[in-house]
Parts: C-alpha cells; structure tokens; sequence
C-alpha cells in the first residue's frame, strides 16, 4: 500500500482539482533529492557519488545456441543410410537394409552421433534410434570409434538445448555399458564433456510437495546428469571418480556413500 | 526348396504375456505369423535369438530389410490380445 499525502480539497471536492497542497504539521520538508546517474562498471562515471552502476549483462550460460546444419542430414537426404522409417503400432520402427554386424562403425557411427543436434523429425528419431541399434549390437566394434564419437557429444551438449541434452545423456548411459572397456576409454575425454554438464547440474525444479513429471518421463536434467555421472564412476574403473571430481566439485561419490552405508549398518561405525 | 508349406488349423488369441508371446509378437511384427513360417520363407535352420534372454534377435522381412529387437522385454500388456497364436 503506498502512503499518500492527505489534500484536504481533494478529500472534500473531488471535482475540484487541488491548487496546492496542504502539508501537516509533523510532516517533513521535501528535500531536493539530486539525480541519480546509470553508469556502467569500471568507468570514472561509476565513481561519481550519485551514480548508480548498472549491473552486468546475462552472459547467456543457459541461452541456447542456434543448430548448424549437420553432416547426418546431408547424408540422409542423399540416401546414404541403410535405414528406412517403419510404422508399427507403438509408433515408429527403424528397418535396416543391411545387416548392423556387417556395417563400417568408423564411418557411421559418428555420422549418427552428428544426428543428435537434430531436433525435428525424423532426423531426430532417426539418430537417435540408429544408435541404439548399433550400440546393442556392436560388441566389440564400438571400442576403436570412441575418439571419433567425442566431438559430436560435444557439440549436441554444447547447443543447451534441453531436449538435445536429454537424449544426449541417455545415449552416453548407454554407451559406457555397450561394450567392454568403453566407460575406461571415456576418461581422457572427460575434460571435453564434463565441463557443460557442471552448468545444468544443478537445474532441477523446485516444486515443493508437487509431482514433477519430467521426473517420471526421465527428462529431469539435473537427475539424468547425476545418473549419467553415475554411470561413468561406475564403469569408468578407478580413475574415474577423481577425474569427474576434478570438473565437476560438487560431486559426492555414490560407490563411497554406498560402501560407507552398508559399513554402518554392518559395524554400526 | 522345402517341402510343402504347413498352414494352420486354428487361430486363438493370446491372452496373458509369457516368453512365448514376446517371441510370437517379434516374429509378427516382422509379418510373419510365427517361427514355423519364417524357417519355411527364409529357408533358414537358426533364429538370432539373444543368449541372455533367449528372445528373437534379428529377423529378415519379406523385402529383405533387417528388424532388430531389444534384449528386453518389448511387447506391453495393452499389445498382448493382438498376438494371435496359430495351433497347427
């Protein structure tokens, strides 16, 4: 509520515009206050006594940044892929025309990684499905094309783009447990990927006592970053934690917290 | 080329899910009705099949593209009654 100066004229004409105001007896002075001057930081002006500095603009850390086109649309387009797009009745299905076992994993793979900075369909759904088809079924080809796969993960984690990042989580789950030794391999790696999730890890929504479904449909960032970090200590062998620690300094180990629970509840200690 | 073609007597609806189901309901989504008709139209011995969970892996369709199925479990319970059981 603002206070207001009573006018005693306006009170009892409200017809009448007031002329002048009637001050009461324990009301102050009005005193001449000077101007204030918007600056901006680190300038002389800033320095001056009635200036009032501007604060910093937003450095944009969550503002996401526009897609290129990728390599993986181009290919598709061309007909390149030995895919074709199947409708069944739980929505859509992928049809390979070649058999996966017998497809090159150093020319395709990073090609379907590059799909994963496309947001529409079927590109989107096409990636996305493309590899989990051939990560189930790669076994050991997918180990050599790990170096390869680092700067498509980077630039699809690098658009901040929250459904880009969702997918892109869920496919690096997915990668450390295709085969064996890939969470090992991803460790030199880490100074390229992790830096980005440290930004969203921390975005979850507070939303008290409510449901949040986001949760539920496994689109949470900050709990599938937390997962997928899990994932990582857990097949990245022992290096693991401490490199993730060194980007990411909020982390809590979840093997030690496991360990030192069940050593509680064991020893009571 | 084998013998000839052995079609089936009767059709039933499965009712409940079980490992049998999620095979049946692999091999018709591929449009096939089962694995007696695949065996006979691909002139194959052997289904990929995945060790773990012993369900079907790869299937070839008619146009000779590849389908490929999870490990997992993928046919829902709300998809169970459209798989249809072929008795012979």
């Amino acid at each position: 509520m603002v206070a207001e100066k009573e006018t005693l004229s306006l009170n009892k004409c409200p017809a009448k515009l007031p002329t002048r105001t009637k001050l009461l007896a324990q009301q102050p002075l009005p005193v001449h206050q000077p101007h204030s001057l918007v600056s901006e930081g680190f300038t002389v002006k800033a320095m001056m006594k009635n200036s009032v500095v501007r604060g910093p603009p937003s450095a944009g850390a969550f503002k996401e940044r526009p897609t290129k086109p990728t390599a993986f649309r181009k290919f598709y387009e061309r007909g390149d892929f030995p895919i074709a797009l199947e409708h069944d009745s739980k929505g859509n299905k992928i049809a390979w025309k070649v058999e996966i076992e017998k497809l090159d994993y150093h020319h395709y793979l990073p090609l379907f990684f590059d799909g994963l900075c496309e947001m529409t369909f079927p590109y989107e759904f096409f990636a996305r499905q493309g590899i989990h088809d051939m990560l189930e079924h790669g076994g050991n080809k997918i180990l050599p094309v790990i170096p390869q796969l680092i700067i498509p993960i980077k630039n699809a984690l690098n658009l901040r783009n929250r459904q880009v990042i969702c997918v892109t989580l869920k496919v690096l789950q997915h990668l450390v447990v295709s085969a064996e030794m890939v969470g090992e391999a991803l460790v030199p790696y880490y100074r390229q990927l992790l830096p980005i999730l440290n930004i969203f890890k921390n975005k979850n929504v507070n939303s008290g006592d409510g449901i949040d479904y986001s949760q539920q449909k496994r689109e949470n960032i900050g709990d599938l970053i937390q997962e997928t970090l899990e994932a990582f200590e857990r097949y990245g062998g022992e290096d693991a934690f401490i490199n993730i620690k060194r980007r990411i300094a909020s982390l809590s180990s979840s093997e030690r917290k496991q360990e030192s629970e069940l050593n509680l509840r064991l020893y009571g200690q | 080329m084998a013998g000839s073609d052995v079609k089936p007597k009767s059709i039933s609806r499965a009712k409940k899910w079980s490992e049998e189901i999620e095979n049946l309901y692999r091999f018709q989504q591929a449009g096939y009705r089962d694995e007696i008709e695949y065996k006979q139209v691909k002139q194959v011995s052997m289904v990929d099949r995945w060790p773990e969970t012993g369900y079907v892996k790869k299937l070839q369709r008619r146009d000779n593209t590849f389908y490929y199925y999870n490990k997992q479990r993928e046919c829902d319970d709300k998809e169970v009654h459209n798989v249809k059981i072929y008795a012979y």
